[in-house]
């Protein structure tokens, strides 16, 4: 129970939260202060003035602590003879507001008016009118007739570019700096500032690259007025058309809670399409934020080269089938394969997929085989460390600051999870001790408390000194996050128990606040875990692929090229492909089935922190592609008779059954929703959006082993042998870039293409000058037997002998799934005759 | 009776340390360090000395508010002289700068501050120059850096230009500017004795309120006190600008009044009748010239009695030629032009004010726009987060309220066509 | 460039605060200096001085009114028209020196050597009418010293061209 104190609104006492300010204060006991600078997620400025109120103080007897009383008997208030801002004003005990009075009503009048002098009311033509707080608190306090006159306006810069994706609309700006207080306080990258002063004020980036963050979409969320709009949804639909059906992003693990923003749509022949995704509110999750990929990667569910048909493979060549041919074939190889079948998942495969394909691979089995259940990508594991300590049930980023230890090891957060690096950042903003171990320097450096610089390999060794550390040791909280950066799947696993050991030895396990956390690469990487997929059934599969494999949403053979021959047609094997697009690893298949894209469908996903989360169809689905789970239970039916299940509800509840850990998740617990705060959904008047609040469901972390009292004693993992580089050798290491070309992506958000970098490699100084190579120069990168070409990028704090490489940026000569030797030779430039 | 602040119209050369020194020069510095910090805070305090920039908050209270904290305290001297009929701190900072920075050095020592930090406006470019020359002789001498005069406490001083705004004035946007912020008023709690510069405990004083300190403490609260009034004690400078026979600054003991003020300073220019009067610059309310205004006294209370402010008693005199309508428009462009632009009220009714009046002064508004502008300045009041939007509502309101019928002339009784800007040969480059 | 060719007056200006940050409106005048005006390119410098985003450095330029963030003349003359000059004549002087120059409000002369403006209250209302150039006072000015502080000003101008 947090302190309250009293506060007098209007009369009346209330318990309010100690602390607080008084906006906040008084939206908890139901009482609307209007704002437009204002808002919970950001520090208060009394810029707008729009919440002034009649402040005052009851006068406290000092021996009761009850209030004096004047002679009517109320409480005696003395009253602050000027309006004060509620949002710089924090309750204190006995604090008395009135909020309904004339001097209250005339205040906020008058602050609309002189607003709306500066405004050009155009919102009929505007993008956040019928969402808008400033026309909102128009109709409540706006004058009915301007006295101010039109030809005084000023007239400004109606589509200002502040970067590609985001346009400033300068005469509809009410200069309140949400934006920019965004950008410098939750972001951390102040690209946005006001030029000028008084009217003339005005937002501008003189910023190389301008205003290109990964959050930048958040700002036209929080903008009270239609001045900050995305290019990807300008003039796209009107607010009150939309219908907001709730959805779960697809791109990495976080599980952000979205709101796909849909309607009836004429140029697509009368179908429901989403026209944009915004962010849902849930507090323990993304509050009320996505990164711009989330917000902008929809566009592939009605990309024009969606597969809609199954394809079989004859004579060489994929050729259009029926779903009733391309299923029958499939069960009659899978009958004929004499249980040598296998299957392996991508990273947005639905947990009723994962556990229909299941059933495929073990009726084939004739029973249980988790071998033959693959996830992909397949470099990181540990899972079995996640399901002991993981991230306790009831953790929340947003609550984490002094007290709480936050280490991150092996991972550039702001690339893999970008909403998690976010929370952290902003943890450790509250007072949180971030701990970084890189073997290269990431962006979550700047706010982390402690840079420990790591070697590749040296991660145990680095994990192990943590123990001694007093801020891991005395910390109230600790949570680790494990990525993989430099690492292979045997090397990920050992760092899982490494970490684990850090957190069981100094008693963070089985607490809220603490506990692992893998930072998986796909959204539903830990859902495939949990039903009984892992990485070294991937591993095995690969290095020995069975007479039937099917890859659903796993596109092998984009991430590394080496398993291109793995899949060259072969007598006795047979490769069944799921996929929305016709992938690299979709041409080399046998029969290839169109899947659906997350807004077409329903399922559930779970989250890196282990919350099961439920996505609603959102979209009038393609003709044709079904969903997975469908697919594969109709195979099951033709191989066995079965039953198919009706619905992925139903789907849902048999895992809720089966699985130990998914007890009790039915589709109606993860679609609960309890009041959350801020309150900023429904029908709140200023904060703006109509689609953050939550009507899909919280879901549901399950508990650990650990919080359910048992915390296991972990070992820490021997040091392992550093890997030794011959001199002249170069450890080739994939790392991550947010915005890379893998198909379902680069279909997703056309907006983005030009933000995803050309292929490059980044070297250390010392090993450019040998190479005799320069920022900017070409080189040619071989590893693995494939041979790449890069743009150099030079960077001292690269270590030694190290070529850093981001995946999936060059599709035609992929990079090394894990980390390998490889060699980098310049492209020398022949001066061509004109 | 000899100049007390104006120094150098009795020593010439004050302003050079040499001068200086061998007229007692830092011999206030020397005392107050024989003596508790607290001690000469409360000497300060009884003196009863009230800031001389305006406001008029008694200055030995605004330091006794600074916590006995550890770690860095800093004092910053407001030189930033902008508001329209002000120029003494520029001669205090040309002509007197040794007991400014004797002041402010007594100042820092009170509160234990490590640092003092002078915000001159930039516009004193050729000023800077001279005041970090004189601050290197003063350290030359031990008063500045380490260890001064032998007390074990150290505190540096350093010059920083603001560089054109009058908003900088404001304490906490002085603030902001010296942390390299925009100079944008801060919210107060928290105050800046808690939590000013860097966020550390800092003391905000005037560039006349520090020149008094070293006297008062040489010669001690008594004497200070024996000055001027009793609620108002002490000598004032007052700058004497507009239809004036010999404008320039005077420095007077607080209590005279405006009739010996303006004798003093060879009455209104030209033998012409007097119209009104500017107390305190463009930000106080204009006064009639009527006898009894002319009959009062000079100090905090009696000026605030008549509906005005003595503020920083920047005396603007306008004769009887006098437009007022064109003169209320003057300030309303500086009003509007130095708006900072944070808060509403403010950004937006300082335009609306420029706007309406323009449009009145080019005989292109009704007299439903008098009405109106009273209205939008009324809509202002009390609402802005600092003092400024107050202040740019004072000239539109005074002027209303005592030559509303020359609103009236300039109106028509029918719409008219829009008022175009700068469109005005007088208001030159209208803004 | 700055960093190079002003390091000690550089080095100077980040002792005197605790915070880099506070150097940004010190090294645009040293900027200005150096470029005449306040540049790209000049706010790109001091920002990589001050380890902040230039558009930080951009917003504090834009703020303050003695940054110029377009190239003026080579004297820059702002001349007060506030209230208490005009009641001593400010007015009246300003429209005659742009007369003089043959130049509106805010313009520069086609020679490009004078830029003349008007500015709000420089602190000097016992002297006007007054100006500043290149923020060097002149005051009690009458049209008949302004023309010889313009032809003297219009000479050196011309001789500096003839260097």
């Amino acid at each position: 129970m947090t302190d309250t104190v009293r506060l007098i609104i209007d009369g009346v006492v209330h318990q309010v939260p100690k602390g607080a300010n008084l906006v906040d204060a008084a939206k908890m006991v139901g009482n609307d202060i209007p704002v437009f600078c204002y808002h919970p997620k950001l520090a208060p400025v009394g810029m707008c003035r729009m919440c002034l109120v009649e402040l005052g103080q009851a006068g406290i007897d000092k021996d009761t602590g009850a209030f004096q009383l004047d002679d009517k008997g109320q409480p005696a208030i003395r009253w602050q003879p000027r309006l004060a801002t509620a949002c710089t004003t924090v309750v204190t005990d006995g604090m008395a507001i009135k909020t309904t009075t004339p001097q209250v009503t005339e205040a906020r009048d008058d602050i609309v008016e002189f607003l709306l002098t500066s405004h050009p009311l155009d919102c009929p033509v505007c993008d956040k009118g019928g969402e808008c707080p400033l026309q909102n608190l128009t109709m409540r306090h706006g004058p009915g007739e301007s006295r101010f006159l039109y030809e005084e306006k000023q007239h400004l810069a109606k589509h200002y570019p502040l970067g590609d994706l985001i346009y400033l609309d300068r005469e509809r700006c009410i200069q309140c700096a949400r934006c920019t207080r965004f950008q410098e306080e939750l972001v951390g990258d102040a690209v946005l500032a006001f030029h000028e002063r008084g009217r003339r004020l005005q937002i501008v980036t003189t910023s190389n690259p301008p205003f290109d963050t990964y959050f930048s979409g958040n700002t036209t969320d929080i903008c009270p007025v239609g001045a900050l709009t995305t290019a990807d949804f300008r003039f796209g639909a009107r607010p009150w058309e939309l219908t907001g059906v709730p959805s779960i992003c697809p791109h990495c693990p976080v599980g952000c809670n979205v709101s796909a923003s849909t309607r009836l749509d004429r140029e697509s022949g009368g179908k429901i399409v989403v026209k944009r995704i915004m962010p849902r509110q849930n507090e323990s999750v993304n509050e009320i934020w996505i990164c711009d990929k989330g917000r902008f990667g929809h566009h592939h569910s009605r990309h024009g080269e969606r597969l809609t048909q199954p394809l079989i493979r004859q004579g060489g060549k994929l050729v259009p089938a029926t779903w009733d041919q391309a299923l029958a074939l499939i069960a009659e190889k899978i009958s004929a394969a004499d249980g040598d079948v296998g299957a392996i998942a991508g990273g947005m495969v639905s947990n009723e997929d994962l556990w229909e394909l299941r059933q495929v691979v073990e009726n084939a089995h004739g029973g249980k085989d988790h071998k033959s259940l693959g996830v992909y990508p397949y470099r990181l594991s540990g899972a079995e460390w996640v399901a002991k300590v993981g991230l306790s049930k009831g953790s929340n980023f947003g609550q984490m600051g002094k007290g709480t230890t936050i280490v991150v090891i092996a991972s550039d957060l702001s690339e893999e999870a970008p909403i998690w690096y976010l929370r952290v950042k902003n943890a450790a903003d509250r007072g949180a001790h971030l701990i970084t171990l890189n073997a290269r320097p990431t962006e979550l450096d700047r706010f982390a408390k402690s840079k420990l610089k790591i070697s590749y390999g040296g991660e145990i060794a680095a994990l192990k000194s943590l123990t001694e550390k007093p801020e891991v040791k005395d910390a109230a909280n600790v949570v680790i996050f494990v990525g993989g950066e430099g690492l292979d799947r045997a090397g990920h696993a050992t760092l899982m128990q490494g970490a684990a050991s850090v957190l069981t030895s100094t008693g963070h396990a089985g607490k809220v606040n603490n506990g692992l956390i893998g930072v998986w690469a796909g959204a539903n990487t830990q859902g495939a875990f949990d039903l009984g997929y892992s990485s070294e059934a991937t591993e095995s599969l690969l290095n020995k692929r069975p007479a039937v494999l099917i890859l659903a949403d796993a596109d092998i053979v984009a991430e590394d090229a080496a398993n291109v021959s793995l899949l060259a047609h072969r007598e006795g094997k047979f490769t069944v492909v799921s996929e929305m697009f016709l992938t690299a690893t979709a041409a080399q298949a046998d029969v290839v089935l169109p899947r659906q894209s997350f807004v077409e469908r329903d399922g559930t996903v779970t989250s890196g922190e282990r919350r099961v989360q439920r996505f609603y169809t959102a979209q009038t689905p393609l003709d044709g592609p079904r969903p997975d789970w469908k697919v594969f239970a109709e195979i099951n039916r033709l191989r066995t008779g079965s039953k198919p299940k009706l619905s992925a509800a139903a789907v849902m509840k048999e895992i809720t059954e089966k699985i130990a850990a998914y007890k009790g998740l039915t589709y109606a617990e993860l679609g609960k929703v309890n009041k959350q705060f801020p309150d900023v959904g429904g029908d709140d008047p200023y904060y703006g959006g109509t689609a953050y609040e939550n009507k899909g469901g919280l879901g549901v972390q399950w508990p650990t082993e650990a919080d359910q009292g048992k915390v296991p004693s972990v070992s820490m993992p021997a040091v392992g042998k550093a890997r030794k580089l011959e001199s002249g050798e170069l450890l080739i290491v994939p790392i991550v870039e947010l915005f890379d070309r893998k198909p379902a992506f680069a279909a997703s958000a056309p907006l983005l293409h030009s933000h995803v970098p050309a292929p490059y490699v980044v070297l250390n100084s010392g090993d450019a000058k040998t190479l005799n190579l320069v920022d900017g120069d070409k080189a040619i990168l071989s590893s693995g037997g494939v041979e790449g070409e890069y743009t150099v990028r030079v960077d001292a704090a690269v270590p030694a002998q190290t070529a850093l490489v981001a995946r999936n940026l060059n599709l035609k000569s992929p990079t090394p799934a894990v980390p390998m030797v490889g060699s980098i030779r310049k492209v020398e430039v022949v001066a061509s005759h004109v | 009776m000899a100049n007390i602040l104006l120094r150098e119209k009795d020593i010439p050369g004050i302003g050079q340390y040499d001068t200086y020194v061998q007229h007692g020069g830092y011999d206030g510095l020397k005392k107050a360090l024989g003596m508790k910090p607290d001690e000469v805070i409360q000497v300060v305090k009884d003196s009863n000395l009230r800031g001389r920039g305006g406001a008029g908050f008694p200055t030995g209270m605004k330091w006794s508010f600074v916590p006995k904290t550890e770690g860095p305290k800093y004092i910053t001297v407001n030189a930033d002289e902008s508001e329209p009929g002000t120029f003494k701190d520029r001669q205090i900072l040309e002509y007197n700068f040794q007991q400014l920075l004797e002041g402010s050095l007594i100042c820092a020592y009170a509160v234990q501050a490590s640092a003092v930090y002078i915000y001159a406006r930039g516009e004193f470019w050729d000023i800077g120059p001279h005041m970090e020359a004189e601050i290197e002789k003063a350290r030359k001498a031990g008063w500045v850096g380490q260890n001064i005069g032998g007390s074990g406490w150290g505190c540096e001083v350093y010059v920083h230009l603001g560089a054109g705004a009058y908003i900088c004035g404001e304490e906490s946007a002085l603030l902001n500017s010296i942390e390299g912020k925009l100079g944008q008023p801060r919210v107060r709690p928290p105050f800046p004795a808690v939590a000013g510069l860097y966020a550390r405990p800092t003391v905000i004083n005037n560039v006349e309120t520090l020149a008094n300190v070293p006297q008062i403490i040489v010669q001690g609260a008594a004497w200070f006190k024996s000055i001027g009034t009793e609620k108002s004690p002490g000598p004032k400078i007052f700058c004497m600008s507009g239809h004036i026979e010999k404008p320039g600054n005077y420095e007077f003991p607080l209590g005279l009044t405006f009739r010996q003020l303006i004798e003093a300073a060879g009455g209104v220019r030209g033998g012409k009748k007097l119209k009104a009067i500017l107390p305190s610059g463009a930000s106080g309310p204009l006064l009639p010239a009527t006898d009894k205004v002319l009959d009062t006294a000079l100090t905090y209370e009696d000026v605030a009695a008549l509906g005005s402010v003595l503020g920083s008693a920047s005396v603007i005199i306008l004769d009887e030629s006098t437009d007022m309508v064109w003169a209320t428009l003057k300030m309303a462009r500086f009003f509007k032009h130095e708006s900072c632009g944070k808060c509403t009220p403010c950004r937006e009714g300082t335009y609306w004010l420029l706007k309406r009046l323009e449009a009145i002064y080019a005989k292109k508004a009704t007299p439903a726009d008098v009405q109106l502008i009273e209205d939008v300045a009324k809509q202002m009041q009390g609402k802005s987060l600092c003092a400024l939007g107050d202040f740019a509502t004072s000239p539109v309101m005074s002027a209303l309220k005592y030559w509303r019928d020359e609103f009236l002339a300039y109106t028509q009784p029918q719409k008219p066509a829009p008022a175009k800007a700068g469109k005005d040969k007088v208001v030159a480059g209208g803004d | 460039m700055l960093a190079e060719k002003y390091q000690e007056r550089i080095e100077k200006i980040f002792a005197k605060y605790p915070d880099k940050r506070s150097a940004i409106m010190p090294l645009l005048y040293v900027a200005q200096e150096a470029y005449g005006w306040i540049s790209p390119e000049a706010i790109n410098e001091v920002a990589a001085l001050c380890q902040i985003d230039p558009t930080q450095v951009k917003s504090i330029a834009g703020f303050y009114t003695m940054f110029r963030e377009t190239p003026k003349g080579k004297y820059w003359l702002q001349v007060c028209n506030d209230l208490p000059c005009a009641l001593r004549g400010a007015d009246q002087f300003y429209q005659e020196l742009l007369d003089y120059l043959g130049i509106k409000d805010g313009e520069t002369t086609a020679d490009g050597v004078f830029t003349v403006e008007h500015v709000m209250c420089l602190a000097a209302c016992d002297k006007a009418p007054m100006l500043q150039c290149n923020f060097h006072f002149h005051e009690n000015l009458t049209m008949e010293t302004m023309k010889a502080l313009i032809e003297q000003w219009r000479a050196e101008a011309k001789a500096a061209q003839g260097k």
